[in-house]
Formats: structure tokens, sequence, C-alpha cells
């Protein structure tokens, strides 16, 4: 515990902010088609064309996408989680 | 032969015990053989601050090097002192002990402990800084708008020492000709904005002597009485700081109306009111805001320079004496200028208080630093003596179990006190990925409900025939 100051270096975050803005758009539109993809696929198929684990497969690619979308986007507009 | 040998084992222990009490209890003798040649004092009383700068020349007329010697401040203005620091010839900072001398209870004392001992029959310089909040009362208590601001100096003429003084000379800065009347004891001298004393010669110990001087003093004299400080850590980057401040003059009171057409018409009244007052930000700071209960503050600038950011900061109304205000100033600064990294240990470097005004004194500072949710072994660092108040737990945005929250504070802080605390603490960087794993939790269970929605089936009769797929 007793570090010293000058064996430290400097803390930046581990994504630059200035890409905040691009990571959003780029993550959040890829989460956005993917939500839109499987919601579409959820009223379109029947009791017998639905398949389980492509619905798991499409809403948990929609999720990851989106959740770090989301993320961006808070740090983008200035809410620093 | 053993009970005498217990005994005696008993009795060094008791020894030791009661020098470690004397240790803890900090009391200390005044040597006689430190004797003070000359003193040069300045005491600037242009501002709403006494500030007093003294170059003491010590003397050791005894045979042992001296190593440590005592400053001492007179009892009836010990509860004014804000700060007070000494300096050796190099410029360096001495470590200055709060003690006390047998005898002189109402004698507020410290222990300074000298880098480079005295040697026998030299002498070394150290210049020594003190300064004094709310030591400058008005007089009158109550003008008009158009009068001047007068205030009396109530000080000690002499350098109060608890070794004798052989020679020294006062110099007090006004910043104004206008005197309606001082001390005079001879020899003197009245120039421009200032009033030299001295010298004068052989002064015992613990004299004090009444140092009046009544002039005008128009300089702001504003009060943080209650200031905020809110330093918020996220590891994505970036260091939110918000000031609550609530602000009073605490100057002479305003008498009879106040006439904002003669405010607005003639630039010279209302001398001893404030229009507005420049704040320092530091260079980096960015995403300023300044508001306070209506909403946002329009009439304030900033300038961008070289090593700071300049806020020209105007309160809705113009504040005259036994007024005040109340307002909220928040900037954002990228973590790499504070935060200091090793694997997953953390060290938060950052001022404990930062500039409001020039010259401001500030009765009670309350500082809060809000640590990423997750660190642990948190290990604090204070530039002074301030009381720890207990941690808490802050709720934001994606929390769980809530962010670690140190609080300190502490009374009567002056520009003096503009210093770093460090914080030392743990935090595993894989945490970082909860935040976002919240969010993609969250969006799944959803997803899941709807997986689950669209196999139940809520129609009230059955279908007469299956449709075919």
């Amino acid at each position: 515990m007793s570090l010293e100051i000058e064996s430290m270096v400097r803390y930046a975050s581990p994504i630059n902010p200035a890409v905040f803005p691009h990571l959003t758009m780029l993550l959040l539109g890829i989460g956005i088609f993917f939500t839109a993809w499987f919601f579409v696929y959820e009223v379109t198929s029947t009791k017998s064309s639905r398949d389980l684990f492509k619905e798991l497969l499409l809403s948990l690619v929609a999720a990851l996408f989106s959740g770090f979308g989301i993320l961006f986007l808070l740090l983008w507009v200035g809410i620093y989680v | 032969m053993m009970p005498a040998m217990a005994k005696i084992q008993v009795l060094v222990l008791l020894l030791l015990y009661i020098a470690i009490q004397c240790g803890s209890l900090n009391v200390d003798t005044i040597s006689s053989d430190i004797k003070i040649k000359n003193v040069d004092r300045s005491i600037d009383i242009s501002s709403q601050l006494v500030k007093i700068t003294s170059k003491v020349t010590l003397e050791n007329t005894g045979k042992v090097p001296v190593k440590n010697f005592l400053l001492s401040v007179e009892g009836g203005a010990k509860s004014n002192l804000a700060f007070i620091s000494a300096k050796d010839q190099n410029n360096k900072d001495l470590r200055l002990v709060e003690t006390t001398v047998k005898g002189y209870d109402q004698v507020k004392f410290w222990r300074v402990e000298l880098k480079e001992a005295i040697n026998v029959a030299s002498t070394a310089i150290i210049g020594t800084e003190s300064v004094y909040t709310k030591a400058l009362q008005p007089f009158p208590t109550a003008i008009t708008q158009q009068e001047d601001q007068l205030v009396k100096y109530n000080g000690n003429l002499y350098f109060y020492s608890p070794y004798p003084v052989v020679s020294q000379k006062t110099n007090v800065v006004l910043n104004t000709k206008s005197v309606e009347s001082f001390t005079k004891i001879k020899p003197f001298s009245q120039q421009d904005g200032t009033i030299a004393y001295g010298s004068y010669s052989n002064i015992s110990p613990f004299t004090e002597k009444e140092l009046n001087i009544h002039y005008k003093n128009n300089s702001p004299f504003l009060t943080v009485t209650r200031l905020a400080r809110l330093i918020e850590v996220s590891h994505w980057g970036n260091i939110a700081i918000e000031e609550t401040v609530e602000i009073e003059h605490t100057g002479a009171k305003l008498k009879g109306p106040f006439s904002r057409y003669d405010y607005q018409q003639d630039h010279h009244s209302g001398p001893a009111s404030v229009r507005s007052y420049k704040t320092f930000l530091p260079a980096s700071a960015s995403d300023v805001y300044y508001r306070d209960t209506n909403g946002n503050i329009s009439t304030s600038n900033m300038k961008v320079k070289k090593d700071s950011v300049e806020l020209d900061l105007r309160p809705r109304y113009p504040l005259f004496g036994g007024w005040r205000s109340h307002y909220t100033l928040g900037y954002n600064v990228p973590s790499y200028e504070y935060l200091y990294h090793s694997g997953n240990e953390y060290l938060l470097k950052m001022r404990a208080v930062d500039h409001v005004f020039d010259d401001m004194q500030v009765d009670e500072l309350v500082t809060k630093i809000i640590l990423p949710e997750g660190s642990t072994n948190i290990v604090v660092n204070f530039p002074f003596t301030v009381t720890r108040l207990s941690d808490s737990l802050h709720y934001t945005y994606l929390d769980t179990k809530g962010r670690p929250v140190i609080t300190f504070t502490k009374q009567n802080v002056v520009e003096n006190h503009i210093q770093d605390f460090q914080i030392r603490y743990t935090f595993p960087r894989l945490l970082m990925l909860q935040e976002p794993l919240l969010v993609v939790g969250f969006l799944y269970t959803l997803f899941l409900c709807v997986i689950i929605y669209v196999r139940l089936d809520f129609s009230i009769h059955k279908p007469e025939h299956q449709h075919k797929d």
C-alpha cells in the first residue's frame, strides 16, 4: 500500500473520450438493427415456425450491442457513470 | 532481591509511561538560549484579511545547537488565526507542531522544527506567514449606499514572541492614504499607502502594545459562509467537480434604501458593494455551469487562459453589507490530470479547496469525494488538520451497492489552504464492465419477457380449426 506517486502513471480512460460519439452511433446502430430484427421475428413467426435458439441468439446480440451503446451514449452526454 | 527488581521494573515502566504522556501532550519550555536579533514584519490589511509576514533572525546564545524554536500568537487573536507557516532561508517549508507551555495557557504556541540546527553563536533567518480572518471590524458598522467603508484594525505593535527581541520594524500596508487615525508611537512614518513603525529595540518576551488603525477599506468583504465541494471520480476518464457556495457581504451593513438607478448611473456609487468577482478554475476545466435555484445565471463570462480558466461571476444583484447570495458552480476535468495508477492501485491527488475569489475567507468547508463503486482499502492523506466525517454511500446511475464517499470538513479556510489531498484506493479494473453489463442484463431480461409473452395464449375461445401454416 505504500506506493509512491513517482512510480505511478497518470490514469486515462481505457477508451478515448473523443471516440464516444462514434462508438455510440456504431454500437447503438447495430443494437437497434438486431432489436428490430428480433421484434419483427417475434411478431411474424408462428407457433410452429418459431426457433427458440434463434430468438435467444438474436436477443443476446441485440442486448449486448444496445447495452454498450447506451453506456457510451450516457458517457457522451456527460453522465460519467 | 526479586521484589526490588520488580519494583525497579515498575518504576521504569511508570517513567516511560509519563515520558510518553508528556510527548503526546506536547509540553514545551521556552529556551533561554534563543534571542531574536531582528524582526522585519509586514502587516497587510489592504484586503479583508490580515496577512502578517515576518522575517525573523534567530540567534543561538547558548552552548548547544538549537533544533527548534517556538512561535506564539496572542490569546486575543488566536481564534481569528486561519493559517500559519514558517520557511527557512532556502524557502523550504518547516514542520509546525501545536504545543503548549506551562504558565501560558492563554497563548497559542507552535514548535517549529528546523531542518538544520542553529550552531552556537550563529544565526538563522526564518520567514513566517500568518493569516487572520474577521480581524478587521467595520466602523461605523452601517453605511449608506454612497459612503466608503471604514474599518478598524486592532493588533500588536510588537512582534509577539516568547524570546527577547533586540530590534524590530513593522510595516503596515493599507493601500490607501485616507487614514482616520492610527497609533502614534515614535519612531513612525506614514508614506503613500503604508505606515512604518520602528525600529524598536529591546522588547521583552510576550509584550503586547495596542496598535490601532482606522482607515478606508473598500476591498470586497466577502465571506463564503459555507462551501460544499463535491468531487466525483469516474474511471471512464472524468472527474466532475461541483461547488455549492453560500456567500455573504460581511463588511459594513447597508443603511437606508438601495437605489438601483444611482447604482447603474454612477459607477462610483456603492464603493463598498461587490458587483462581480473572479474565480479561477484549473486550465483543463470544461463544461462549466454557474446556476442557482432559479436556473442559469447568465451574467457571467468565461475566459480560457494558458494556465487557468478565468470566470467572471456576477451575482444576480450587487452585494451590499449584510446581503447574501447562493449559487452552484460545476465543471469537469479529465482524470489524467489528478488520478494516478499502478495496476489496481489508484491515487487521487486534488485540491481540498479551490479558489473562489482573491483573498477569500471560508467559514465552513465541506469536501466530499465520491469514488467509483467497488473501491476498497481507502487511505486518505490531508495536507492540514481537518475533521473527517463518517463515510457514506452515494447512489447514482447504474449503481448497485453504492459508491463510497469520503467527507471532511474544516472551519476558517483561506487561500493558503489551497493544497492537495491524496486518496489511495484499490479498484479492480474488470469492475468497470459492471455498468455496461447491468444495461445488457436489463435489456436481455426484457427480451426474454417478450420471448415468454409470445408463447402465452390469452384468447378466450379456442380456435375452431387450426390454421394451416
